[in-house]
């Protein structure tokens, strides 16, 4: 699981060496579907997954607590 | 006239100069505001209604060990409120309720529709007596009519946000309170994120603690024996006949009578999460961009559900009801006999898990985007799991509508404690009947549509409409079972 993390961070710090791009050519990225966070009204989803599934987290959900949930 | 002339040449020189003055302070003093000017983290206050209905069917209802109708409905009208405290700092409110009807919890007492609560207090306690205790019966595919049939879960939420002037640093803040019938919990965090490279990059750190309690409810049957200061002659079983695999009457002086394998119920009330999350996004070019989440979680305390009952496969099997149903108890012709539990589920007081969660999003053109997530997870329990999902919004109207097809798949292993109905053996340290635990594959297809208007001209006293929202999922998982979610939201802003 350590190599893994390593392999990430490292897979991370080249992509944030990648080309700038620029705020004005943020129009696209900027769109509201193009989030990068689970949409306000997924909540409910997520919140049943939680219950219903053994894993949870890593998605701005509940990681568990809160709920007698899994 | 030559004088004339060179005044009017002198005010024409004049006004060309003050024209240039005011045109140079003009740009001086717009060069000075454009240079101060900060855009407000939130422009205006924001409300959102938010509600759901869930419902579902399967057969392995977890507080009958296993096997089961685990009907359940759910209703959770929910409301977030954003509130700009200034340019810089905005302050959160989430609160909701989640009021549940569920026939496998109220099958937690399943005598209470044989009127074993003698129809009047019908609490779930266990100082009921059954008025006509030959009556008595239950089924665990049979929805009982006791109080934890249905309960209310609610939740309020605070959170607190400050983002710095440079909009490059933003520090944030919980708390949060919840609580049911049988728990109540208080959480609370805090975190960091950092933008960098003109903000193409952006690293996050987030730290979380619930600190929740267990008001522990038994199945009846256990509860009502050490009630009864484990005398089967005494409180509930008083009168009552208790069957034993042949459906013979069993003598409860004998030497062969029913007990729980374990007298002591729940140890540890407490119940508490740890949890840390780091997260990284990138913008790649001007259409794709991707975030990648850790989330490192410990749970210490009661991690079972004390509701939830096993029978083990070594230990004789004793029922109440009715004899001549017992040799089909397994199945749903089943309606009037009931197995006495073994014990309430086992599970170790630690868990830690291991989450990872990546997030790909790609712009395609003004119609249409791509937006992907897959995540592995895996904790100690043995449990591993992969979940991917997809989803494409498709944009009409100049962005007006918005449509949301998306699939989901999720898969996991078992958990090194789960065995299903009958399969434990009372040798086990820990054990579980919960199919939530089992191995199993799911999957999820859904629509979603969504209606925007930028200028929020529907307005509802101070408040514009700014987007309404609907979305059904369909959900069937590989155990049999299968459930259907209705999400709408409705946002305003304040003008």
């Amino acid at each position: 699981m350590i190599k893994k993390i390593i392999i990430c961070l490292v897979l991370v710090a080249t992509f944030s060496s990648c080309l700038t791009v620029k705020e004005y050519e943020k129009v696209n990225i900027n769109d509201p579907d193009m989030k990068l966070s689970a949409l306000k009204i997924k909540k409910f989803e997520t919140n049943f997954q939680v219950y219903r599934e053994g894993a949870s987290g890593a998605n701005g959900g509940k990681t568990g607590g809160g709920c007698g949930c899994n | 006239m030559e004088e004339k002339q060179e005044v009017a040449v002198v005010v024409i020189n004049m006004k060309n100069y003050l024209t240039l003055l005011v045109l140079f302070l003009t740009i001086l003093a717009y060069s000075q505001n454009s240079s101060t000017y900060t855009k407000r983290v939130l422009e205006t206050a924001e409300v959102d209604f938010l509600m759901s209905y869930y419902s579902q069917e399967g057969d392995h209802a977890s507080v009958t060990g296993g096997i089961g109708n685990e009907k359940l409905t759910d209703i959770t009208p929910t409301f977030i409120v954003a509130i700009p405290l200034n340019a810089n700092d905005v302050l959160t409110v989430d609160a909701g309720i989640s009021a549940y009807s569920s026939a496998s919890s109220s099958n937690l007492n399943p005598f209470d529709s044989s009127g074993a609560s003698n129809g009047e207090d019908d609490d779930d306690e266990d100082d009921d007596k059954a008025p006509n205790p030959n009556a008595v019966s239950g089924s665990p595919w049979v929805e009982s009519s006791g109080a934890s049939a249905q309960d209310v879960w609610g939740a309020i939420n605070l959170s607190y946000s400050h983002s710095s002037e440079d909009r490059n640093n933003i520090v944030s803040a919980n708390v949060g309170f919840a609580t049911e019938y049988d728990y109540t919990s208080i959480g609370f965090g805090g975190g960091y994120t950092r933008l960098f490279n003109e903000k193409n990059s952006e690293v996050g750190i987030k730290a979380q603690v619930y600190l929740d309690t267990w008001s522990p409810k038994y199945p009846t049957e256990l509860d009502s024996y050490q009630e009864a200061n484990q005398n089967l002659n005494n409180g509930f079983f008083e009168d009552v006949d208790i069957l034993n695999q042949e459906g013979e009457i069993i003598d409860k002086n004998g030497p062969n009578v029913w007990s729980p394998f374990n007298n002591t119920l729940i140890k540890d009330k407490a119940r508490n999460s740890y949890s840390v999350s780091f997260s990284f996004s990138q913008i790649l070019t001007k259409t794709t961009q991707f975030s990648l989440f850790f989330d490192f979680v410990q749970q210490s305390g009661w991690l079972a559900n004390p509701m939830q009952r096993v029978y083990f496969s070594d230990r004789d099997n004793y029922y109440i009801g009715n004899a001549e149903s017992i040799p089909v108890y397994t199945s749903k012709d089943n309606t009037d006999v009931f197995q006495l539990a073994d014990d309430i589920e086992r599970l170790p007081d630690t868990r830690f898990k291991i989450p990872v969660g990546v997030r790909l999003n790609q712009y395609i053109n003004e119609n249409i985007a791509i937006r992907t997530y897959y995540r592995y997870y895996t904790d100690d329990w043995g449990m591993k799991s992969h979940t991917a999902s997809i989803e494409l919004p498709i944009k009409f109207s100049l962005g007006k509508f918005t449509l949301y097809p998306n699939y989901r798949f999720y898969n996991q292993t078992a958990s090194d404690y789960f065995a299903p109905f009958e399969s434990h053996l009372s040798s086990s340290d820990y054990y579980t009947s919960d199919y939530d635990l089992s191995k199993f594959n799911s999957h999820q297809y859904g629509l979603g549509f969504k209606y925007t208007d930028i200028f929020a001209k529907v307005k509802v006293f101070k408040f514009g409409l700014k987007s309404f929202d609907l979305r059904y999922s369909y959900y069937d998982r590989s155990d049999g079972l299968q459930a259907s979610i209705v999400s709408a939201g409705v946002k305003f802003v304040m003008d």
